[in-house]
């Protein structure tokens, strides 16, 4: 339904995303994994056309939505599929909500702007959204201001508003990140439910290694703009192939750790000005060796996976 | 409270801090209590951990541990010794054997300052006479401690990663040798990799200094790895305290807590039984358990009266009419 075929986006003279293939199918949960600097969010301003407002473009590479090319495609037309067929939720809720306005009318606009419905009939629907997102008296809260809702209650407004117009492809950038856990949890609840029960595609962004093994189907693990590794989820958390795919999964404390366990990753992820040849990961990676630090490896099947690593078949110590 | 083997460094005795709003037009004066009759030992070469969701109070205790924030009510003790009783110089002095680490070190971080700046404001404040040599000795020692190089010295915070950047405000707390180091959610803003890198480095000084830490947090995977002993915070109040971090949590809120912590396990995959209702609103909290809106268990003595902190064996306390 959506598909990246060796997208590079360029912004100036430098590519932070290179060569980047996934795809998507309805129903379905694509996690898009890594550290801040990793080319998530950019990956999802590719799809949202969105890359001239930071002066990047895509240079090479295809993005086909349901059979239509987006990419090269005139804005005009893009501005019918933005917010209509592709719908985007943010991070910070309070950046997709318009203060001045009544909650439930900003939902409203949605369906009467991308559907053609009467107020009345929008007002109708977005209060049955509104309900089946489990906003409890969703009548009074549809006439409340956002300052009026605790996060987690505006982040269900969002999450209304995206999925108002019927979309068949949400990307969720780190939804949950500013919310609280008991609130993340409920509203990774939902998505899932909301993703299965309407059959649209979603693309959820994250850095949370729990997350993805919670809501997700498939994932996509980023690093330095290239992908480290793509599989099922299940396949992917059994047998992590990629050492920084198993450095996300190992810094998550959990219940089985004994003190001391902990292990981060050591460094951090590159400038997209100072990207070290080779394998970008080479310069954090214990298993690194002289090859890495001069070939590319390149994104290779294993199993039933992709994994692009010189030394994808050692055993993690 | 106390474990067994050791004695409480910081003892905090029935901490209130109230805050008013302003009075609008429309509207009266109004007091929420952030922080309510909260007792809480620290135990020495521990790591206390303080767990809750925003609006808690857990930061606000954070303060009031310290003596930054003076408490509505209630004493501290640090090492025997009452901060409320003591004079600005004497509260000043005894500042050098307690810091504090702060949750966004993109607004702790004066920008005109460069990290040596920042690393020596500490010495500056408390007097402490410095020669040149001893200057830049003692911003090397350290930068080295916290693993950063000593070429960050001359840099400024925009030019420092958030990581980074948490490291040169862990650098600055351990600048006068304190014996206890308040972490107010130290971990929150950064990626989970980096989180894990700082929480190495914390547990190594724990090691090596023996340092005891009261680390707030929101994330009670994080907290039951990392520290001794677990408070749990609810609406200003302690609903449970946790003896081991891995002692079975027996408030109902505390479950949902860890109910709703995601493990990076596909195999288990939790269906979520989501918390009813909202948090009250802390300026006009129910008469009885602040809790029983969202509750599983509510009954009717929990809209009634308030429970109390009861401990109960093995050292844990529990505030709730139905425990587990």
């Amino acid at each position: 339904m959506l598909s990246m075929t060796d997208v590079t986006v360029a912004i100036g003279a430098v590519t932070p995303l290179d060569q980047i293939s996934l795809t998507i199918e309805p129903g379905e949960i694509l996690g898009v994994v890594g550290e801040s600097g990793s080319g998530k969010s950019l990956t999802a301003m590719a799809v949202m056309g969105l890359l001239p407002l930071i002066g990047g473009r895509v240079s090479s590479g295809v993005i086909e939505f349901s059979g239509e090319r987006l990419t090269g495609m005139p804005e005009a037309k893009y501005r019918r599929l933005r917010g209509r067929r592709i719908s985007l939720i943010t991070q910070n809720p309070m950046t997709s909500l318009d203060p001045m306005q009544r909650v439930g009318t900003q939902v409203d606009q949605v369906a009467t702007l991308h559907l053609g419905l009467t107020e009345p009939e929008a007002r109708a629907r977005t209060v049955d959204l509104m309900t089946q997102l489990r906003i409890p008296d969703a009548d009074l809260v549809h006439r409340q201001y956002p300052h009026q809702l605790s996060g987690g209650m505006k982040q269900r407004i969002v999450i209304a508003m995206a999925l108002a117009a019927d979309p068949e492809l949400i990307i969720a950038d780190e939804p949950t990140t500013a919310l609280d856990v008991t609130i993340q949890a409920q509203i990774i609840q939902i998505m899932v439910e909301m993703t299965r029960k309407k059959n649209v595609a979603l693309m959820l962004i994250t850095h949370d290694m729990g997350v993805v093994a919670q809501a997700c189907d498939r994932v996509v693990v980023l690093y330095a703009g290239r992908v480290a590794e793509m599989n099922a989820v299940d396949a992917l958390f059994a047998a992590p192939r990629h050492p920084y795919t198993r450095g996300l999964i190992s810094c998550i404390p959990t219940d089985g750790l004994a003190p001391g366990q902990l292990k981060g990753i050591p460094g951090v992820v590159p400038s997209v000005l100072s990207y070290p040849g080779g394998c970008r990961f080479h310069p954090r990676c214990s298993i690194a060796d002289t090859i890495c630090a001069t070939q590319s490896p390149v994104l290779s099947a294993r199993g039933s996976g992709l994994v692009a690593c010189h030394f994808s078949d050692v055993a993690p110590a | 409270m106390t474990g067994p083997f050791a004695a409480p460094l910081v003892s905090a005795r029935s901490l209130s801090r109230e805050f008013a709003s302003q009075r609008g037009v429309f509207s009266k004066r109004r007091v929420m209590k952030a922080v309510d009759d909260v007792s809480l030992d620290v135990p020495a070469g521990q790591v206390t951990g303080v767990v809750g969701e925003s609006g808690c109070g857990k930061s606000t205790l954070a303060r009031l541990v310290l003596w930054l924030l003076p408490p509505t009510a209630g004493s501290v003790a640090f090492d025997g010794v009452d901060l409320g009783a003591q004079r600005p110089a004497e509260l000043r002095r005894m500042r050098r054997r307690m810091q504090m680490v702060f949750q966004d070190p993109y607004s702790s971080l004066d920008p005109r300052y460069s990290v040596a700046d920042a690393l020596l404001e500490p010495y500056s404040i408390q007097s402490v006479p410095l020669s040149g040599a001893e200057r830049r000795e003692r911003v090397a020692e350290l930068l080295s401690m916290v693993g950063l190089s000593p070429s960050v010295a001359a840099n400024y915070p925009h030019q420092l990663s958030g990581g980074q950047k948490q490291r040169v405000g862990i650098a600055r707390a351990l600048a006068l040798q304190p014996q206890f180091l308040v972490l107010d959610e130290p971990t929150a803003s950064l990626d989970v990799s980096i989180q894990a890198q700082i929480i190495e480095l914390l547990e190594s000084f724990r090691r090596d200094l023996g340092l005891t830490y009261l680390f707030i947090s929101h994330d009670l995977g994080l907290v039951r790895y990392f520290c001794d002993q677990v408070v749990v915070m609810y609406l200003g109040r302690i609903v449970e305290i946790l003896p081991t971090s891995r002692a079975a949590p027996r408030h109902p809120y505390t479950q949902a807590l860890l109910g709703s912590t995601f493990a990076p396990d596909p195999s288990q995959r939790r269906t979520v039984t989501p918390l009813g209702g909202e948090i009250p609103s802390p300026f006009d909290l129910p008469p009885g358990c602040a809790f029983a809106a969202r509750c599983p268990r509510v009954g009717r003595i929990c809209l009634e009266r308030r429970p109390d902190l009861v401990s109960g064996e093995a050292a844990g306390s529990v505030a709730c009419h139905h425990p587990d």
